[in-house]
């Protein structure tokens, strides 16, 4: 699993390869805490390249938006998010929690 | 009949991953359904070692499986403490997020997304989960 992060100037991009999983999410859950400790509330991250989701990387998503939605105007938005792991965050009812944008720079440009 | 055992550690899930989807891929399961049945099983093997083990690199997981009639049997063996299904609630998925719990949601993934799923446990052996999956259900 690798994780790159781009600075904009008005919101971070996280780009994740490989899977999320119990051994993964918390490298993920690092990286963003790293940049809410740094006062960047707004994210997007790039599933483009994310083979399998589950339910503690969803978790560590959520947490994050939790604390994002915390400081105004915060907010996590999830862009490419492939046909199957949408089913499981449909199934976990947390589609409701994000905004999914098809393209990158279009979630980009939402901040 | 394939058997394979694994350390119970979180770096296993993805080799588990792997077996388990070429196992489905050779019983002849649609993509969808191969990955319906790599996150039942992924979810499985995490709670193996995070609450009948309680950590990991405690025990082993050993799986098991086997193409039955129009499908497949996995059944996953622990020698952690007893897990009870019943005791743990069912997520709510529409709570508000501020407020959401989340314990569970690894249980509620695997009963929605297998066809059949047998918690069992023996003072001697430990726990057996069970689950069953079916081609075009």
């Amino acid at each position: 699993m690798e994780i790159v992060i781009t600075e904009y100037k008005h919101c971070d991009l996280l780009e994740i390869t490989g899977r999320i999983d119990s051994y993964t999410s918390p490298i993920i859950e690092e990286a963003l805490d790293s940049l809410l400790a740094d006062g960047h509330f707004n994210i997007v991250i790039d599933l483009k390249n994310v083979s399998y989701l589950s339910s503690s990387g969803m978790l560590t998503l959520i947490n994050a938006q939790k604390q994002c939605k915390q400081h105004n105007g915060g907010e996590i938005l999830l862009a490419n998010v492939s046909e199957r792991v949408l089913s499981s965050l449909e199934l976990a009812g947390f589609n409701q929690l994000f905004e999914l944008y098809d393209d990158v720079a279009m979630a980009v440009g939402k901040f | 009949m394939v058997t394979r055992s694994f350390p119970g550690n979180f770096r296993s899930l993805a080799p588990i991953s792997n077996f388990i989807v070429t196992q489905a891929e050779e019983a002849g399961f649609s993509p969808n359904d191969i990955y319906a049945i790599q996150t039942a099983v992924d979810e499985a093997c995490a709670n193996i070692i995070d609450h009948a083990y309680g950590g990991e690199n405690i025990g082993t997981i050993e799986i098991n499986v086997k193409e039955i009639k129009n499908g497949l049997q996995i059944i996953l063996r622990d020698e952690g403490e007893p897990f009870a299904p019943d005791e743990v609630p069912e997520p709510d998925i529409n709570c508000p997020l501020e407020i959401r719990k989340e314990r569970g949601l690894g249980i509620f993934f695997i009963r929605k997304l297998m066809d059949k799923v047998v918690f069992g446990f023996s003072n001697t052996k430990g726990n057996t989960l069970t689950l069953e999956k079916y081609k075009g259900n």
